[in-house]
């Protein structure tokens, strides 16, 4: 009896197991391919261009007219910064994003970034001449600082010879703005002109100028301000104290879970109807740990605008029809994903040459670079790893920014074109297996930080590409700090795998990565004060483009310098460009006057923004 | 003692599945479809393939499988993939395909089943960069499953002598060791691991250096164990058989080795038994993290943190796979260890 039942119930799972691993062969096991939504898809650029806010005079006051369409006060928008929330709220000692995005929220620049062209306009200012080496700059007659005073001369003066010049807070636009070691020198014409005089033509000087403008009154009220500088407007601030002139006002912070702004009710932006903006009444920012959270914040909508990456981009595009968001696409990103091949040919205070003397040979052998070059299928890099989402990329500059060259096209992989290059330089196959003309096996490391799922399995796939050469590559993953110290301090490394953010606006900025004695030299690093001239003749001649290119104020002239700088990267490939990621953002649709741009991103124009209810 | 095992009904299924395990891992090159490292990178999470028995004519048929086709559909951002009708792949045991060593001596290229080249058999799916995860997971079982039992050679002998000679002297040798011994234990081994992931020379293999990682761990891991032998040498050592050795002359180490410690055996094996399963876990956590075994190498641990993404749990949850064997695993080890607790130390049991 017990016997029987036994048998029964084996037979059952017998069959169960067997109903599901026999398999019909229907068209039932076809995927057929939904599109409901593929004829609304907006694709960038947009249809609509944003029209930059115009001066007008009422009154004796020269506000900002916003030229969207007028929309209704009230409501608030959610969105999320992703790490530990802003650790002080004072735009002149912020040193991490969250915490410069923050402050930037109060207090204005005197110019800022066009959000399609990049050009500069004007913000505080109300116009800006610019005649030989002088800077002039009109202030906006009528506008005050939160507390009723009017914003003047002495508050630029203030804040660029007490707190840039000085040197207070964090020094990097006051490093970024040294020519020749000289600083701008700066004056007041009358209460709202003031003239900025550079000793030389320096073209990233304009753009410095989107530099917050601090209060004087109220900064200089605090007892010793400059001795407790890094104390003014610290997360611990009373917000009710501060006194700002942003559309925007910090109302409370709560650490580690949000940050509150209000609105300035007397902000000198207007839109057509003559009505103070901004429209929304708060602006939200959630605390988040990481992206997983993040999305799953918005999934639960917590937050209300989100940048897409990866494979949940489909879901959410499959979902947006039924849903309560808009996507928009708004192109390649300014992250660059890169593979940086060490040129180093120095040796360390032990007499030992920091890369093995054979790979030297090899890497800076501009054959074996353009054939490794060659080698590196981006197109499948794009497709599996950044899910379709990325653009490749064959230059330095981001593909968003306004001095990419154009005229570098790339290339396919092709492997009969590395193989040429090869053996142009004497490397010869043998069982499948690469030697240099000396007999020696090609074989070197690559590393990339352990725990970031993208770069490994970026390094799995270029170890994979270059065995296809016959190269052995020894892919070795390893902890964030030791990379770092490896590319920054002891240069003994191969290759690895890294990324960058670019600036789309001023190539300038590039010049910590290319020139020969930038922080960033990755592939050629120096160490500090190092005096030997060793430099490569494209080393050379890109040192020489970074200093000529500043010079220049004209767009067209500094196009054509940092046109051949992207050249000679493209030629020479000591960094070997993989992929630019694609910039993807879904915000609610009861947010009107969204207009995203890929320069700028999508909340730029907060102060536009409306609900719709 | 086996038999014994074997009348326990959830031990005995606990041991016939490690043993299976253990024999696919031994034989994971001829099991296995594709070698660890072989990549379709046009395959990139590829889902599972399907295999049909029962043609479109509705008659039985030699089981075949379809490749599948990738699209990308830039409107919706989205790959898809669809079967490939084109041509059908009959799945063939003792299929020809990649080269490899029979247990490391012979060379052959037959594995017990595949489809021909051109085709492509995907039981359990493929990862980002389009290996076979079902492949993966027998060669990362390999080091997975064994590297409980390295740390256990390196564990058991110094808690065994350690504890064995502080509980046989007793008075300040006894509570010098035992200092010792407390002292080592209170060493956060997990801020150990993290700086070690540092400063471990970075020329080492992934193998090497999780290797190293185990054995320091085995060797902060000891001082726990040796202080229940040391308890248990204690009572031990005042028994009349110890006490006849001693008469007889027989040097102190001769006492401890042969007379003494051998009374903790039962002890031992239940706690090695044990002990296997936390080392399973601490190299999936390990490799978690990004600290153990790292790319291109397969481990459990690092195949399982590519499902970390929750959007891959939504649409590939093949990727889950390395978590369930794991789970398996550690439940074996587990129901056999107590198993072998029931028969060696009846009087520890709880009866109701």
């Amino acid at each position: 009896m017990k016997k029987a039942l036994y048998f029964i119930i084996i037979t059952g799972i017998v069959i169960l197991i067997l109903s599901f691993c026999l398999h019909k062969d229907t068209s039932s096991y076809d995927t057929e391919i939904k599109c409901n939504a593929c004829d609304t898809v907006e694709k960038y650029p947009l249809n609509k261009i944003f029209p930059n806010p115009k001066t007008v005079t009422i009154k004796g006051t020269d506000y900002l007219q916003s030229q969207l369409p007028v929309g209704e006060f009230g409501g608030r928008l959610i969105t999320s910064t992703i790490g530990e929330g802003p650790k002080t709220f004072n735009p002149f000692t912020a040193k991490d994003a969250t915490s410069s995005q923050m402050a930037g929220m109060m207090y204005d620049g005197l110019v800022t970034s066009n959000p399609v062209t990049g050009e500069v306009t004007p913000k505080l200012a109300d116009s800006i001449k610019i005649d030989g080496n002088n800077y002039i700059i009109k202030l906006r007659h009528g506008i005050k600082w939160s507390d009723g005073k009017p914003i003047t001369a002495d508050d630029v003066m203030f804040t660029w010879k007490d707190i840039v010049f000085a040197g207070l807070g964090n020094t990097s636009v006051r490093d970024s703005i040294l020519v020749d070691g000289k600083l701008p020198q700066i004056k007041k014409l009358d209460n709202y002109t003031v003239v900025f005089t550079v000793p030389k033509p320096f073209a990233p000087f304009l753009r410095q100028l989107t530099t917050p403008i601090a209060p004087k009154h109220w900064f200089t009220s605090i007892p010793d301000w400059e001795k407790s500088f890094d104390r003014i407007l610290a997360s611990t601030v009373k917000p009710d104290d501060i006194v700002y002139s942003g559309a925007f006002h910090l109302k409370k912070y709560v650490p580690a879970q949000r940050v509150i702004f209000e609105r300035n009710p007397d902000y000198y932006e207007i839109n057509l109807k003559n009505q103070k903006l901004p429209y929304l009444n708060q602006v939200v920012y959630l605390i988040v740990g990481d992206l997983n959270n993040e999305i799953l914040k918005f999934e639960a909508k917590e937050i209300d605008t989100i940048g897409l990456r990866g494979s949940t981009v489909a879901r959410y595009k499959a979902k947006e029809s039924q849903s309560d968001y808009a996507i928009y696409n708004l192109g390649a990103d300014t992250g660059t994903m890169f593979l940086a091949i060490n040129l180093n040919n120095r040796k360390n205070e032990k007499n030992k040459p920091y890369v093995s003397p054979n790979k030297q040979k090899w890497f800076s052998d501009i054959n074996f670079r353009t054939a490794i070059d060659y080698a590196i299928d981006r197109e499948s890099l794009v497709t599996n790893i950044a899910q379709g989402l990325a653009v490749p990329l064959f230059t330095s500059e981001s593909l968003n920014g306004i001095y990419l060259n154009k005229n570098i096209k790339g290339h396919k992989r092709d492997l009969n074109i590395a193989r040429k290059y090869l053996a142009k330089s004497g490397f010869r196959l043998k069982n499948n297996i690469l030697y240099d003309k000396y007999g020696n096996k090609v074989e070197f490391d690559l590393y990339t930080n352990a725990g970031n799922t993208e770069r490994e399995s970026i390094g799995v796939m270029i170890k994979q590409d270059l065995a296809d050469l016959g190269i052995t590559v020894n892919f070795k993953p390893i902890e964030f700090n030791t990379l770092v110290n490896k590319l920054t301090n002891s240069y003994d490394w191969d290759m690895s795998i890294m990324g960058l953010t670019g600036s789309p606006l001023e190539p300038h900025n590039g010049k910590n990565v290319w020139a020969s004695n930038g922080t960033l030299h990755l592939f050629n690093q120096r160490p500090v004060g190092y005096q030997i001239d060793d430099r490569l003749v494209w080393e050379k001649e890109l040192d020489n483009i970074f200093e000529q290119g500043a010079l220049k104020l004209n767009f067209a002239d500094r196009k054509k310098y940092y046109d051949r700088y992207q050249e000679i990267v493209y030629n020479q490939r000591p960094i070997v460009y993989l992929y630019s990621p694609t910039r993807i953002v879904a915000i609610r649709r009861k947010f009107k006057n969204v207009y995203p741009t890929t320069l700028s991103g999508i909340l730029y124009n907060i102060e536009e923004i409306w609900i719709e209810k | 003692m086996f038999k014994q095992i074997m009348k326990d009904k959830y031990a005995s299924a606990a041991l016939i599945i490690l043993v299976i395990m253990y024999l696919m891992v031994l034989f994971a090159d001829f099991i296995a479809p594709y070698s660890k490292d072989f990549a379709d990178r046009n395959q990139s999470y590829a889902p599972p393939s399907k295999v049909f028995v029962i043609d479109e004519n509705g008659r039985f048929s030699r089981p075949y499988t379809y490749n599948y086709k990738r699209e990308y559909i830039p409107e919706l951002y989205q790959t898809v993939y669809t079967l490939d009708r084109s041509q059908k792949y009959y799945i063939n045991l003792f299929n020809r395909g990649e080269e490899y060593k029979f247990l490391g001596v012979f060379k052959t290229s037959r594995h017990l089943f595949g489809v021909e080249n051109s085709g492509r058999l995907y039981i359990l799916g493929t990862d980002i960069n389009g290996r076979d995860v079902f492949s993966r997971l027998l060669f990362g079982g390999r080091i997975s499953l064994t590297i409980g039992f390295l740390s256990l050679f390196i564990l058991f002998p110094i808690g065994l002598i350690y504890g064995g000679i502080s509980g046989y002297f007793g008075g300040v040798v006894d509570m010098l060791m035992m200092r010792f011994a407390e002292a080592v234990m209170a060493i956060p081994s997990f801020y150990l691991l993290i700086i070690l992931a540092a400063i471990l020379p970075s020329n080492m293999t992934s193998t090497q250096r999780f290797t190293l990682i185990v054995v320091i761990l085995a060797l902060i891991g000891w001082s726990g164990f040796a202080r229940v032998v040391r308890g248990m040498v204690l009572s031990i050592k005042n028994e009349e058989f110890v006490l006849a050795a001693k008469t007889i002359g027989a040097s102190r180490l001769r006492i401890i080795l042969k007379h003494i410690l051998p009374q903790t055996s039962s002890y031992v094996i239940i706690a090695m038994t044990l002990s296997v399963p936390s080392y399973i876990l601490a190299e999936s956590g390990l490799s978690f993290l990004g600290l153990g075994i790292q790319q291109p190498d397969a481990s459990w641990g690092n195949m399982l943190k590519e499902a970390q993404e929750y959007i891959n749990i939504l649409y590939r949850p093949w990727l889950l796979t390395p978590g369930f064997l794991i789970f398996i695993a550690v439940l074996s080890f587990n129901l056999i260890g107590d198993t072998i607790r029931d028969i060696l130390d009846p009087k520890g049991q709880i009866r109701e």
